[in-house]
């Protein structure tokens, strides 16, 4: 490499804005220089080439071949090529003088976006090594561009972060105190009283009360700062101290966003309903309910003093101090869900937000999990036929060679299924393309199961028929889905124009 | 191991037997032979269970040409699956070394909420939205109308269910709700109706007390049921509560505005009836007369709750003409409604017997005490011919009615009291027109008398002579059972005084003074910093509980608290509380552990187990006695009292230390786990209450742990745990055996034998 040199066209621009100075870029091994056409121009540059990272615009977006080099000392260089080509010479020429500079960076930047350390790319080639399954996946999809590396090892975070959890640092508890400890503090003049609130204190009242949450994402910044949000919620809490529901009752009428505040929380409610179907049956103490009929409408005893009253409690306006520590409890329990460290309210707020519909999510993902159920279980029958009781089974009559292969075709149509699954609803153009990339490789395996039918001997053919059956069920399956959304994608898109009620 | 206990041959599924085991099912086998009723104290975590089962099935076992029935009743659904599982794997053990001759048939039934397995009728919130829900699609004549109309949703699990008929049956085995659950799907029949069904076929029923106390239910459930059973009512301390609570029932103004909107209704059904079909209520009014006894010629589905009144009580005899035809009764019960409106009207607190009400009713409203006691019957037949479905939002008006029968039957054992606020909230009008029994025997005495055996059985049954009283009954056996211990795992403490050595108590005079408060508050303190895992502390009620915790938390100590573990409470709402015990679990499993408040005579008290780390000490703040000023306590009393000369100290001190002794025993279930109880209260230092507790207790609480202060405890504590935490031998050696081999057994039994002899 030494000796070579790259020469181009170019503009060079100090910043996005600047229009930019015409010249021409030198780059040999070790210096790159711009030597700008009008000679009397002060924008000469000249660079060492160590310690340079580049980003640029790609192929087919509608903005110029843009090259942006960063040095290490902070400084950005943006140079505008003529064309694309010109711009990928120089690129990778740079891109060749880091490998031969520094030998470790190679790694890093043949992967992606994602900076990944040494150690974790010893961990994933550890895993290839030791797994010849996941190898050959690997294989098949990554180096034929089907999935990147990182989509392939998205789906298999608990493989590494097996070995990397002693480098995950440990996340902070939350304090146990409660949120209804902070005193404000007077100035002891006027009545005014000042609250301070920390980064934690918020997280915490997020955490505990999602009404309030959802309030300040739609309250702020569109319809009240957020120091007006926060002085609104000191007042309702005020209320709520005082036990006065009558007050309460009255200024929530007036105020519909003070009202948030002050009603029984919706969303709190909601989590409990899907929560209570997943304890502990020995805790259930509902399920006696069904069995009482003592306690029927008015029926059993209702003032004898073993059951003993407490002041209505149906009351909107009334929450009770037991139950905010029940729900305070819960949340110190639950930890901190998010690893937001952000002093921006309304950046904890999504985050948190993001966190409790995720767990919703991932309950609709596995309805589609659903789909390919019947194909493991299929196969796992097979396989634990093998097992029992190797004269009974099928799969192990066949011969190895086919054995193998629908073993691994099974395998790869998993991995297939859950990217393809996992990517809808497709919300970006970069999804829409994996998506395609899926059902490409999809209705190739699709063929590669038909020519398998038709070759083996016809003594088997049903029995692998009766195998390979479900897998293709469930691929025809992901393929109508496919179908259904590329029709009313393009509905959609052409729907602009259609009147109302165009079926 | 396989034993002989005189001529039974008994299989018992473990390897070991505790000594205590082996002489209760001595007890009781006397008790099976002398066709006798029991009682039987023995404490929790000594295997009460598996004795009872092993020995009842063993016995059956023993006499093929007169087998029993064994009827468990449990007090929640859990307690009902565990006693379920326990019997599989006995049933395994029989059959193994039987064969198929052990096989039997055990189920447990539940409410339609917890067997149901349609979803869309599982969808409804609560026990009566799915009743309602269920009869929607299986009612009679919804089925008939649907044959018309096909797009009337009926139940498929329960059309398979009838169109398999006869044929519909379980086989032989040990099923769990969650078994029926499954085994109903997968044959795609309705677990319910099938497990009702399968009753009279099965050899083993587990289910709730109230399907055989309340007749309510059990007039629908356990009528069926033969002779020669052996009824079993497990942790059965509270088993006059529930008899008193079955046959007791109240009217507000709540419930008269809703029945009058039932009448509504009902007045508006008659009208289209008489209009469209006027036949089906001609039918009924000569049914009426021809006095068709009511039960029994309905077909399964058709069903609601029962007569509230006990069946012997009722006459087999016609329905009065005054009530016969519909708009007549409507118009009876409209006067009833009016009259109970006019009672409720009072300033004063009111109490009268039945007798009085009655003769009160008849000459101002002019119903008679014969027509009030057909209103309920009345009323269900009504509804039947009306076709109602939607029963659920029928309650008012059937509680109203359940209020007439159960007034015009009993003339005894019951009052009256009405009264126009709660005594301790006199700002807030709240009128309650109350029929309460006092007598616990009525409800349980079909039980005695229709039964072979019942067996009374729980590890709090101290005293354990007044329960034949209050129940009326004679046991041919009642003991109570010590623990056999290979070290002290207990360790009950009476504390007397807090660190500044003021006394504390619950007392009325003394429970809102700051001191006490302090005191219990810094109790806990103390405490939760010295001990592991999880405490558990039990207040006398709700609204002292609500009042310390406030207090608490004013006054800084909660956070002190929450410093060293997280809190969770028990409120009056089941689904928190539910998940507050769910949250509190996870925290012991994963964390330091945590608090859980809860209140003494409360769900949680009753049903929850606070067993190993879920529980290592359990303070009992104060002494649960019932609210002493109320009308209806002061009643029952007084009628115990003058019917039973139980003296009302002695009843009240009875029934707080049985409810104490209740909530400290959550917190061990069984012999290799330990824990510490504190009865906080200078009361529980006398005598004549502290004697109160139950046998097992008491061994345990030593002279020194009497009178202690706040300091004092904690010393003890930490000696405790410490002792506690170092390795053990399982099998008890010193002398003092704990587990019996097979072997031990045999020379029990022939050492009895040379006994006898010399």
């Amino acid at each position: 490499m030494a000796g070579e040199q790259v020469e181009k066209r170019v503009k060079y621009k100090s910043s996005v804005k600047d229009p930019g100075t015409p010249g021409f870029l030198k780059i040999s091994e070790g210096m790159l220089l711009f030597v700008p056409n009008d000679p009397k121009s002060d924008s000469k540059l000249k660079v060492q080439t160590q310690n340079i990272t580049q980003k640029f615009t790609k192929e087919g977006s509608n903005k110029p071949p843009w090259l942006n080099l960063t040095i290490k000392q902070g400084r950005n260089h943006i140079f505008e090529f003529e064309n694309y080509p010109d711009m990928h010479a120089c690129r990778d020429f740079i891109t060749a003088l880091g490998k031969s500079d520094e030998e470790p960076k190679k790694a890093a930047v043949s992967t992606s976006t994602e900076q990944l350390s040494n150690k974790e790319l010893e961990l994933r080639f550890k895993l290839l090594r030791e797994n010849s399954e996941l190898q050959r996946l690997h294989k098949q999809f990554v180096e034929s561009k089907v999935l990147t590396e990182d989509e392939f090892w998205a789906t298999r975070k608990k493989l590494l972060g097996k070995d990397s959890i002693r480098k995950s640092k440990q996340q902070l508890g939350l304090k146990s105190m409660m949120v209804s400890g902070i005193k404000p503090s007077t100035d002891g003049r006027t009545n005014r009283v000042t609250f301070n609130l920390t980064p934690e204190i918020i997280f915490q009242i997020f955490a505990e009360k999602p009404a309030v949450r959802q309030a300040f994402i739609n309250y702020v910044p569109s319809k009240m700062t957020e120091k007006d949000f926060w002085t609104k919620y000191f007042r309702a809490e005020y209320l709520y101290s005082t036990k006065n529901t009558a007050v309460a009752a009255a200024e929530a009428a007036e105020d519909e966003e003070l009202a948030v505040f002050l009603k029984p929380d919706e969303i709190l409610a909601r989590e409990t309903r899907q929560k209570i179907r997943r304890v502990d049956p020995t805790l259930d103490m509902e399920a006696d309910e069904g069995d009482d009929y003592s306690h029927l409408m008015d029926h059993g005893i209702q003032r004898d003093g073993t059951m003993d009253v407490v002041e209505p409690q149906n009351d909107q306006f009334k929450r009770s101090l037991l139950q905010d520590l029940n729900r305070h409890a819960a949340v110190v329990l639950e930890g901190r869900s998010i690893d937001v460290d952000s002093e921006d309210t309304r950046v904890v707020a999504e985050a948190l937000t993001r966190v409790k519909q995720g767990l919703m999510f991932h309950l609709k993902i596995a309805d589609s999990i659903q789909v390919f159920s019947s194909l493991t279980r299929t196969i796992s029958t097979a396989k634990n036929i093998i097992g029992k009781n190797p004269r009974e089974s099928f799969l192990d009559r066949l011969p190895k060679s086919t054995k193998d292969e629908v073993l691994h075709h099974w395998t790869s149509i998993q991995e297939l299924l859950r990217h393809f699954w996992s990517s809808y609803p497709i919300t970006t153009p970069y999804l829409h393309t994996k998506v395609g990339k899926l059902k490409d490789a999809m209705s190739n395996t699709y063929s590669k199961l038909d020519a398998m039918k038709e070759s083996v001997q016809s003594d088997l053919r049903h029995q692998v028929s009766l195998l390979v059956r479900p897998m293709q069920q469930a691929l025809d399956a992901a393929f109508q889905h496919y179908e259904a959304d590329l029709q009313r994608r393009i509905a959609k898109s052409s729907g602009g124009e259609r009147p109302n009620g165009y079926v | 191991m396989i034993f002989k206990i005189e001529d039974v041959t008994v299989y018992f599924p473990y390897d070991n037997i505790y000594p205590e085991q082996y002489e209760y099912m001595v007890e009781l086998k006397r008790t099976l032979d002398a066709k006798g009723h029991c009682l039987l104290e023995m404490p929790t975590g000594t295997g009460k269970t598996i004795a009872l089962l092993s020995l009842i099935t063993s016995y059956r076992l023993s006499r093929p040409d007169s087998p029993i029935k064994l009827v468990y009743c449990t007090r929640t659904v859990h307690e009902m699956e565990k006693t379920l599982a326990e019997l599989k794997v006995l049933h395994d053990y029989q059959v193994l070394h039987l064969g198929t001759q052990a096989k039997i048939l055990a189920i447990g039934l539940s409410s339609r909420k917890n067997l149901c397995v349609n979803t869309k009728v599982l969808a409804a919130e609560n026990r009566d939205s799915v009743d309602a829900a269920c009869r929607k699609r299986t009612a009679s004549w919804v089925r008939a109308l649907s044959t018309e109309k096909p797009n009337i949703e009926l139940c498929d699990y329960f059309e398979n269910y009838e169109k398999a008929a006869e044929n519909a049956l379980l086989p032989p085995g040990v099923y769990t709700l969650e078994d029926l659950r499954a085994f109903g799907k997968n044959r795609g029949w309705c677990p319910y109706f099938l497990a009702r069904h399968m009753v009279q076929f099965a050899n083993v029923i587990v289910y709730s007390y109230q399907y055989l106390l309340d007749p309510k239910v059990a007039g629908i459930i356990s009528k069926e049921l033969q002779k020669e059973s052996v009824v079993v009512f497990d942790e059965a301390h509270n088993i006059d509560n529930v008899c008193i609570e079955a046959l007791s029932v109240s009217v507000r103004r709540v419930t008269l505005e809703g029945a009058n909107r039932n009448l509504n209704k009902i007045n508006h059904e008659i009208d289209r009836f008489k209009a469209n079909d006027a036949g089906r209520l001609l039918a009924e009014y000569n049914r009426l007369v021809e006095g068709l006894a009511l039960r029994g010629d309905l077909s399964g589905g058709d069903q609601w709750l029962a007569n509230p009144a006990l069946p012997h009580d009722i006459l087999k005899e016609a329905v009065p003409g005054n009530i016969r035809r519909a708009e007549h009764f409507v118009h009876v019960l409209r006067r009833l409604l009016q009259y109970l409106g006019v009672r409720l009207d009072t300033e004063n607190v009111e109490k009268e017997s039945p007798v009085s009400f009655v003769s009160s009713l008849n000459s101002q409203a002019g119903i008679e005490q014969k027509t009030l006691k057909f209103c309920y019957d009345r009323l269900q037949s009504l509804m039947l011919t009306l076709e109602i479905t939607d029963t659920d939002e029928f309650l008012p008006i059937q509680t109203v009615c359940d209020f007439a029968t159960l007034v015009g039957t009993y003339a005894r054992g019951f009052s009256i009291i009405i009264e126009p606020y709660d005594e301790r909230m006199p700002h807030i009008p709240d009128p309650i027109l109350q029929l309460s029994c006092h007598d616990a025997s009525l409800a349980i005495k079909p039980v005695f008398d229709r039964f072979q055996s019942v067996v009374i059985t729980s590890g709090t049954l101290s005293p354990i002579d007044l329960y034949p009283r209050l129940l009326s009954f004679t046991p041919v056996v009642s003991r109570s059972f010590k623990m056999s211990m290979t070290r002290d795992c207990i360790c009950p403490m009476v504390l007397t005084r807090g660190s500044d050595q003021l006394p504390v108590s619950t007392k009325f005079d003394m429970r809102s003074d700051p001191g006490v408060v302090r005191n219990y508050g810094k109790l806990l303190v103390e405490m939760v910093s010295i001990v592991p895992d999880g405490v558990v502390c039990f207040f006398v009620s709700y609204s002292y509980m609500d009042g310390i915790i406030a207090t608490w938390n004013e006054t800084g100590i909660l956070k002190e608290i929450m410093q060293q573990k997280l809190v969770f409470i028990e409120t009056q709402d089941v689904v928190e509380t539910t998940l507050a015990l769910d949250n509190y679990r996870r925290a012991c499993d994963c964390g330091r552990g945590a608090v859980f408040f809860s209140v003494a005579r409360g769900k949680v008290a009753e049903g929850i187990d606070f067993d190993r780390h879920y529980g290592r000490l359990v303070v009992m703040y104060g002494v649960p006695f019932q609210y002493t000023l109320s009308k209806i306590l002061l009643a029952r009393l007084e009628y115990l009292r003058d019917t039973f000369q139980i003296k009302e100290g002695d009843f009240l001190t009875f029934d707080a230390l049985r409810q104490a002794a209740q909530c400290v025993g959550r917190v061990i279930r069984s012999k290799a786990d330990y824990g510490m109880m504190i009865f906080a209260d200078k009361r529980y230092s006398r005598h004549d209450k502290r004697s109160k507790l139950p046998g097992w207790i008491l061994s345990h609480l030593r002279d020194a742990h009497l009178n202690l202060s706040t300091d004092m405890a904690i010393h003890i504590a930490r000696e405790f745990l410490r002792k506690m935490a170092q390795p053990y031998d399982k099998t008890g050696t010193m002398g003092r055996k704990t587990l019996l081999t097979q072997e031990d057994l045999e020379k029990m039994a022939e050492t009895a034998v040379q006994d006898m002899a010399y």
